[in-house]
């Protein structure tokens, strides 16, 4: 059956079910404008469209109210453009982070993002999610390397914003806008990054968890750490935390004692620790924010609820990682959580009620983007926080 | 109307904070771009966040647009007030609320300065790093309105990538705080850089550095600015990201000789100041490769201390106001251009300039390939203006056909919304008006900035109701 | 107001944070961008309103805008003009002008200050009174020192050692009148240092206070009188150890028409061109170091007097933060601005604090004065001292005499190695 004008489709099966809900079609677009055209087609028929990139995060979320598409990004699959002497790098949005990463390295340099999944997540689902890795702590998150974008509405408009230089003030920044918005507002087809030098050498200092003060003063140190991560895979208090610290660049292996001194112990190694940058499970995953300073007792407090606790010290954003039963102990995490001045939600979770999100200050706001943007209510419906 | 306006306004405010005296008003005419004035209806000058939104509060209920304006130093007219509206100037709110150096925050005013910041955390080892060139005197509200950047943005990013929350007051009068730790949209990145038309920002909170153990500034003075370029390219491609590149060309050298008796080398064709910052020991590697980079400058400075580092900047810094030295007007450029187009892109600029009989200094942040073309003309001279203006624009093409843009860090303003539609499609800028919508759907928060034409929200969802006289007459577009 | 000054003004804003009026109220015409601007409206047709006029006087010209202006506009110029197109067109309020009057008929001659000497004891107690009839009266009175004995300085002060120079020394109007110690110790620190030093008697002021105010009949006539007393000295080098004074003179030729017969410096100038000669004996004091707007900004002297003072072994010399910006004294300004100089005094007392300096070091007896009374506002006392004054006791040996806000009475003018017979 052919229901869009030109465009490859297949029936949905079963697998192709987004939280459950199983929609009709999987449209496979090769370009831009074939994404703009299912898009159209899926207007004028009030159709409800759920973009998919390499689906490691598609269960994310609250399931849409309704999904009749599955837009799958997978054939957009090209990197348009690596100018290697200005740092910048064009990719379709279906671009697996490994694969750019393989084409970047060939002239050494690299996206310094590294997401969860990363073997299998695209440049799309990257941007959509957010999902932050631990050298934000040095390079910033997805937003802060995108340089350009192009979307494709719920109406089939396809817009640009920013460009192929990385300083450029002109018109909104639309891809802050779409990065996080988890599919809500349109599709993500291009994406444009800044691009680092990949580092001359890596060192990561893997030592038992310190003090708060020892932690406080490696993110601080003037050897300037890429990453502080911390993972703790059960068990209050932490007694089974292990830190990792990691120093990229020339010298690292002097900056390395350094840190190790301030540590107290530790190991050098040049290979990453197994758990690095990873999530492990995520039937109930749930997303950690506090100040740096609060690390220990965030931590602490994870603990005691139950979750294993994976993430970073220096930018104060983790993954939490449990079970159904955990979940019950959501509330309660949160208040202390939030007491402590940080956030806590839920990414993923079979659904029970449970409040996702907490309060969000600018909700009544994205409300009214939400409404701009997709005013039938036909991307990724209701999935976002406070039902976006 | 305004009348009414002033009444309500000074009930809500102390009096000596609604200014309507004339002589007074005057002097808020325009913001660093002179070339465009308007004497604001009102200024009003809060000292809360309270006040401000009381006062767009009002502004809403007499339907008056409003602009926010901070220390008044932005070069594209951002700040340009609306005779028939309110200026709100933030420059009474400059305390530092908070200093918070273990979580590396620091909660500010809009009014506060951007370098009153690091000078507030200083000498605790830490510094706010975007640092435009303005930084002693631009407010970080006026930082977050036009997402400045800075010499040293090449590594460390711009206002936006610095900034951790603000608390703003919505076009509509609300108070509302965006904050990167909370889930949903991530309103606050569509906010920083959006010139005043989403709202004004009322608490920032900034994320703070650490000062680097090592900062190594070389001042390389070469014959020629392609030398110069060609050492640019050679740092990028040995894979160094310095915190700067700068470049200024001998006529920008000449202005800043004139102004601050900067001493560069003297006949230098171009002057490169590469700023190495990190560790030591990778700072003392990078120094290496880079004095074999430059192996072609006919002078290598480092500097030795602190007095001497200022000293190199020195000169960089005051570029642009120091130009008033050697002519008697000139047009500040603000154009972007991917890095290797930059030597094609400033032979293009030489030719522009014989063409016209023009006189152009180049000042640029070399690394990201940020021109700051300063058009130099005698406003005595007959048609002088208009030919400069002429050069001005055609840099700014050039910008958009090498892929580049027309502004870096200056913002569009009420200068360059003209150009908006060389560089984005019609259905580009559409997309942006639905952010605007959005926030502001009566259009009243620094209205006729950023975008050409002034374009109607309609109501949600897109039922239209008659047509708008503005649409009729052709002043306005509805979608 | 000179239209080509005022458009050398490209309205960067870079002035804004210097300016204490802005750091004060942070509004657009009261900085020196914004007064600029008042100008040029003036200039193009606008007459000098009420506001108008009250935003030029409050500004302390302090020219602290013209060392920040990268584009080199000479607002000191275009405040003098200024001033005076203000004097000349605007008619202030009869109270306002009342004040004028008195301060203008008083200060700038000596013989008119000596008669009020013997009233200064009583001043501080009628301060509150005199706030009452016109805050200007007050704060004139709250200010007013205790003066030490009148000392009578010698013809000429010849050098210790051997004679490296011959210098002429403006003795002032308030520097000579309410602060004759600080004279005096100039003269013997030069005298030490090497040089003979004329000192002229009769000189009167030198015309500064009427150049800051827009008086410029007052100042020609005031500077031609110093001009002809140290032209009739016969001395190549007039030394100058208060600041407002060495501007104006620095100005000279540009208020007359024509140079005068010898250069003029500040004393920190002359003695760091000079080199030292003299053995310093060691002064274990901290000291913050205030920059005299008249020095700093006006006359570019910053390092010479910091350099002066690190040169005595033990003493310590610790910056004071905002030290661009003016202490609220500015001259007459604290007598015709009271609340802003007040304020002014305020948050410049409150940085010296954050030194923990025990002595507070400064080439201006108004900028001393005016911090000490803020000081003694928040309830608290600093130590005052002239650089000349730090340096002749570093120079004779002695330790520094006792002067906070109540300077002690002390010995005769040359007491010590450098007395010299008349």
């Amino acid at each position: 059956m052919e229901p869009f004008s030109g465009v490859t489709v297949r029936q949905a099966g079963a697998d192709d079910a987004v939280g459950g809900v199983q929609p009709r079609w999987v449209a496979l677009p090769e370009t831009v404008e074939e994404v703009s055209a299912v898009l159209r087609d899926c207007a004028e028929r009030d159709l409800a469209v759920v973009p998919a990139g390499g689906g490691t995060k598609l269960h994310w979320g609250l399931p849409p109210e309704r999904c009749d598409v599955l837009l799958d990004m997978c054939c957009m699959n090209a990197v348009l453009e690596h100018a290697a002497g200005d740092l910048v790098v064009r990719a379709q949005a279906g671009v697996t982070m490994d694969a750019l990463a393989g084409v970047l390295a060939e002239k050494g340099q690299e996206l310094a993002l590294d997401p969860p999944f990363a073997e299998h997540t695209t440049v799309g689902g990257t941007l959509a999610t957010a999902a932050a890795g631990p050298r934000s702590f040095r390079y910033g998150t997805a937003r802060d390397l995108l340089i350009g974008i192009t979307v494709v509405l719920p109406d089939g408009t396809i817009a640009r914003s920013g460009g192929k230089v990385v300083k450029n003030v002109a018109g909104y920044d639309l891809g802050k806008l779409f990065t996080g918005s988890q599919g809500t507002l349109g599709v993500i087809a291009e994406a444009t990054f800044r691009l680092h030098p990949l580092p001359a050498e890596s060192r990561w200092v893997v030592a038992p968890l310190p003090s708060g003060d020892a932690l406080a003063r490696v993110t601080a140190s003037q050897a300037e750490p890429s990453a502080v991560e911390i993972d703790c895979p059960g068990g209050a208090e932490g007694a089974d935390a292990t830190v990792a610290v990691l120093v990229e660049g020339s010298a690292a292996e002097a900056r390395a004692l350094e840190l190790r001194e301030v540590l107290g112990d530790g190991t050098i190694t040049a290979e990453r620790p197994e758990w690095w940058g990873l999530i492990l499970r995520d039937d109930v995953l749930l997303e950690l924010r506090f100040p740096p300073a609060r690390a220990l007792e965030a931590l602490a407090a994870a603990g005691e609820a139950g979750f294993a606790f994976r993430g970073s010290a220096a930018t104060g954003r983790a993954y939490l990682e449990g079970s159904e039963e955990e979940l019950a102990a959501v509330t309660g995490l949160r208040a202390r959580v939030e007491a402590l001045g940080g956030r806590l939600h839920v990414l993923a979770a079979p659904e029970t009620g449970v409040d996702r999100w907490g309060q969000v200050s600018g909700l009544p706001l994205m409300r009214r983007v939400k409404e701009r943007f997709d005013p039938g209510r036909r991307m990724s419906p209701g999935r976002f926080v406070g039902g976006i | 109307m305004l009348e009414t306006l002033t009444a309500a306004l000074r009930s809500l405010l102390p009096h000596d904070a609604v200014i309507t005296d004339p002589v007074r008003l005057r002097t808020y005419e325009c913001d660093g771009l002179t070339y465009h004035r308007a004497t604001p209806g009102v200024v009003v000058l809060p000292d809360t966040a309270e006040q401000v939104a009381r006062v767009v509060r009002v502004c809403n209920d007499f339907g008056v647009p409003f602009v926010a304006r901070g220390s008044g130093t932005g070069l594209s007219g951002g700040a340009l007030p609306r005779e028939d509206g309110v200026l709100i100037v933030t420059s009474k709110m400059r305390r530092i609320l908070e200093i918070d150096l273990a979580n590396r925050r620091a909660v500010v005013e809009p009014g506060v300065t951007n370098l009153a910041i690091t000078e507030a955390v200083r000498d605790r080892g830490h510094y706010y790093a975007p640092d435009p060139s303005s930084q002693q005197v631009c407010s970080i509200g006026g930082n977050v309105a036009e997402n400045s950047g800075g010499a040293h943005c090449l590594k460390y990013g711009f206002t936006v990538n610095h900034v951790e929350a603000c608390e703003i007051v919505t076009p509509d009068g609300d108070l509302v705080t965006l904050d990167r730790m909370d889930p949903g949209y991530d309103l606050l990145g569509a906010f920083i850089g959006s010139e005043g038309t989403l709202g004004i920002a009322t608490k920032i909170t900034v994320r703070l550095c650490r000062t680097p153990e090592a900062v190594t500034t070389v001042l390389a003075a070469f014959e020629s600015i392609e030398q110069g370029g060609q050492a640019v390219s050679a740092i990028i491609g040995a894979g160094i990201v310095p915190a700067a590149i700068e470049m200024m060309d001998a006529l920008a050298i000449e202005a800043a000789e004139a102004a601050v008796a900067c001493a560069y080398p003297k006949g230098a064709g171009a002057v490169l100041i590469v700023e190495l910052d990190g560790p030591s020991a990778e700072v003392e590697r990078q120094f290496a490769q880079l004095e074999e980079i430059c192996s072609d400058a006919f002078e290598l400075r480092v500097a030795a201390s602190a007095e001497e580092r200022a000293a190199i900047w020195k000169g960089r810094k005051s570029a642009f106001a120091a130009v008033g030295r050697i002519s008697p007007a000139y047009i500040v450029q603000d154009g972007v251009v991917p890095r290797t187009s930059l030597p094609g892109v400033l032979a293009a600029i030489d030719r522009l300039s014989e063409e016209h009989g023009i006189r152009v200094a180049n000042v640029f942040h070399a690394g990201d390939g940020n021109l700051h073309p300063l058009v130099l003309f005698d406003d005595a001279e007959e048609g002088a203006g208009e030919r400069a203006e002429v050069v001005s624009g055609a840099i700014l093409d050039l910008c958009i056909e090498n892929g580049g843009s027309i502004t870096g860090e200056h913002g569009v303003g009420v200068d360059k919304s003209r150009y908006m539609p060389k560089m984005f499609s019609a259905d580009d800028l559409d997309t942006m008006q639905l952010v605007r919508c959005a926030f502001d759907p009566r259009g009243l928060s620094n209205p006729g900035k950023v975008f050409p034409t002034p374009r109607l929200c309609g109501e949600v969802p897109g039922v239209r109701k008659g047509v708008h006289p503005l649409v009729e007459s052709g002043k306005a577009e509805q979608f | 107001m000179d239209p080509e000054l005022i458009n050398d003004c490209v309205h960067c804003g870079f002035c804004l944070p210097t300016c204490p009026t802005y750091v004060l109220w942070g509004e657009e015409m009261d900085s020196p961008r914004g007064r600029i601007h008042l100008m040029k409206q003036h200039v193009e047709g606008t007459p000098i309103t009420p506001e108008m006029a009250g935003h030029f006087d409050a500004c302390l010209g302090c020219m602290a805008c013209v060392t920040a202006c990268p584009s080199g506009v000479r607002y000191d110029r275009l405040i003098e003009q200024t001033r005076v197109a203000v004097e000349r067109r605007h008619e202030r309020e009869p109270q306002e002008r009342a004040v004028r009057g008195i301060v203008f008929a008083l200060f700038p001659y000596p013989r008119r200050l000596r008669l009020l000497r013997p009233t200064m004891w009583l001043a501080e107690r009628m301060a509150p009174f005199l706030a009452k009839a016109h805050p200007s009266l007050g704060a004139m009175a709250a200010l007013a020192p205790r003066v030490e004995h009148r000392q009578r300085l010698p013809r000429l002060v010849r050098a210790r050692g051997g004679r490296r120079a011959v210098v002429g020394m403006l003795t002032g109007c308030v520097q000579g009148e309410f602060f004759p110690q600080v004279n005096a110790a100039t003269a013997r620190v030069l005298a030490l240092e090497g040089c003979d030093v004329v000192i002229p008697p009769g000189q009167g002021c030198c015309g500064a206070l009427s150049v800051h105010s827009g008086r410029d009949d007052q100042a020609r006539r005031l500077a031609r009188r110093t001009v002809r007393t140290f032209e009739r000295a016969g001395v190549d080098t007039v030394v100058v150890n208060a600041a407002g004074c060495g501007s104006s003179m620095k100005e000279y030729g540009e208020l007359l028409g024509r140079e005068p017969g010898f250069r003029v410096v500040d004393l920190s100038e002359y003695l760091a061109e000079l080199g030292p000669a003299a053995k310093r004996h060691p002064l274990p004091v901290t000291v913050a170091y205030h920059d005299a707007c008249h020095l700093a900004h006006a006359q570019g002297v910053r390092a010479q007097p910091r350099e002066l003072l690190r040169g005595i072994p033990g003493l310590e010399v610790r910056e004071i933060p905002e030290s661009a910006i003016c202490c609220g004294s500015a001259g007459t300004y604290n007598m015709f601005q009271p609340q802003a100089a007040r304020d002014l005094g305020d948050r410049k007392a409150a940085a010296v604090a954050t030194t923990g300096a025990e002595l507070l070091v400064s080439a201006n007896p108004g900028c001393t004065m005016q911090i000490a009374a803020a000081t003694r506002r928040a309830g608290s006392e600093i130590r005052v001292a002239h650089v000349a004054e730090v340096l002749d006791a570093s120079l004779r040996g002695v330790r520094l005499s006792e002067r906070s806000e109540r300077p002690n009475k002390h010995g005769s003018v040359l007491t010590g190695p450098t007395e010299e017979g008349q």
